[in-house]
């Protein structure tokens, strides 16, 4: 029975994409996409997707922490949620380091003002993370880069 | 709340409890925007298709807490009458 579905197996044909090389790895744009968001992308030069990257996972970012200010990513008290922000790359921790100077070591009652509360807080962490966890699929996509023929300084109608 | 004396980046913006619900839009945009830049194969209908799938994410979220809301107030009070 074994034999018979090995020989099976070596005399069918392998499909069309199986044929083809892997997608070459290239390590040194995910990390770049990791120390900012869509700078892989510009690396690999897919330049207007790499824009658009970093316009998404900033946008992101930056309106969790207009929502929910500095509170929003807290390495101390909100570790596993952390942990998804961290992907958003340096930046998530230099808001932590601001976050703990500028907002934890305060006085109880200037800090009062600074805590984010019930569900404002939660979807402030929540915008940082999700980028975070977006910008692990782009460090991704980088790291496996796919053959794209965008040519943004092409105009649409050029034959 | 003094809007005054309210920084933006460094205090949250606490007062907007009653509207929270409206965040979900830019959420969703935000994550269209990130996702259709490596998903779709040309860009050049790529704004298009972020506005589907922020409308996609928008409507799916909403029916998922009508039909919630419907299963608390409604669907448990009958099962433990």
């Amino acid at each position: 029975m074994a034999s018979a579905f090995a020989s099976n197996h070596m005399t069918q044909p392998r499909p069309e994409h199986a044929k083809q090389d892997p997608r070459p790895c290239n390590p040194a744009a995910a990390i770049m996409a990791w120390i900012f968001p869509g700078l892989g992308h510009l690396y690999l030069g897919q330049r207007k997707r790499g824009w658009l990257v970093m316009f998404g996972i900033l946008f992101l970012f930056f309106s969790g922490l207009l929502v929910g200010g500095l509170d929003a990513v807290d390495l101390k008290n909100d570790r596993l949620w952390f942990i998804a922000q961290a992907f958003n790359g340096p930046i998530a921790f230099i808001a932590d380091f601001l976050n703990q100077a500028l907002v934890q070591k305060k006085p109880e009652e200037l800090r009062l003002s600074m805590i984010g509360l019930g569900h404002v807080n939660a979807l402030a962490t929540l915008f940082i993370a999700l980028g975070g966890l977006l910008n692990l699929v782009v460090m991704l996509d980088a790291l496996y880069p796919q053959e794209r023929h965008d040519q943004p300084n092409r105009r649409s109608d050029d034959p | 709340m003094n809007w005054l004396a309210w920084i933006p980046f460094l205090e949250p913006i606490n007062w907007f409890h009653r509207w929270w619900y409206l965040l979900l839009i830019p959420l969703a945009f935000g994550i269209s925007v990130a996702y259709k830049a490596i998903r779709v194969p040309n860009l050049n209908r790529y704004w298009w298709q972020v506005a589907i799938m922020t409308t996609q994410i928008t409507l799916g979220v909403t029916a998922i807490g009508i039909a919630l809301a419907l299963f608390v107030q409604f669907a448990i009070p009958a099962l433990t009458r």
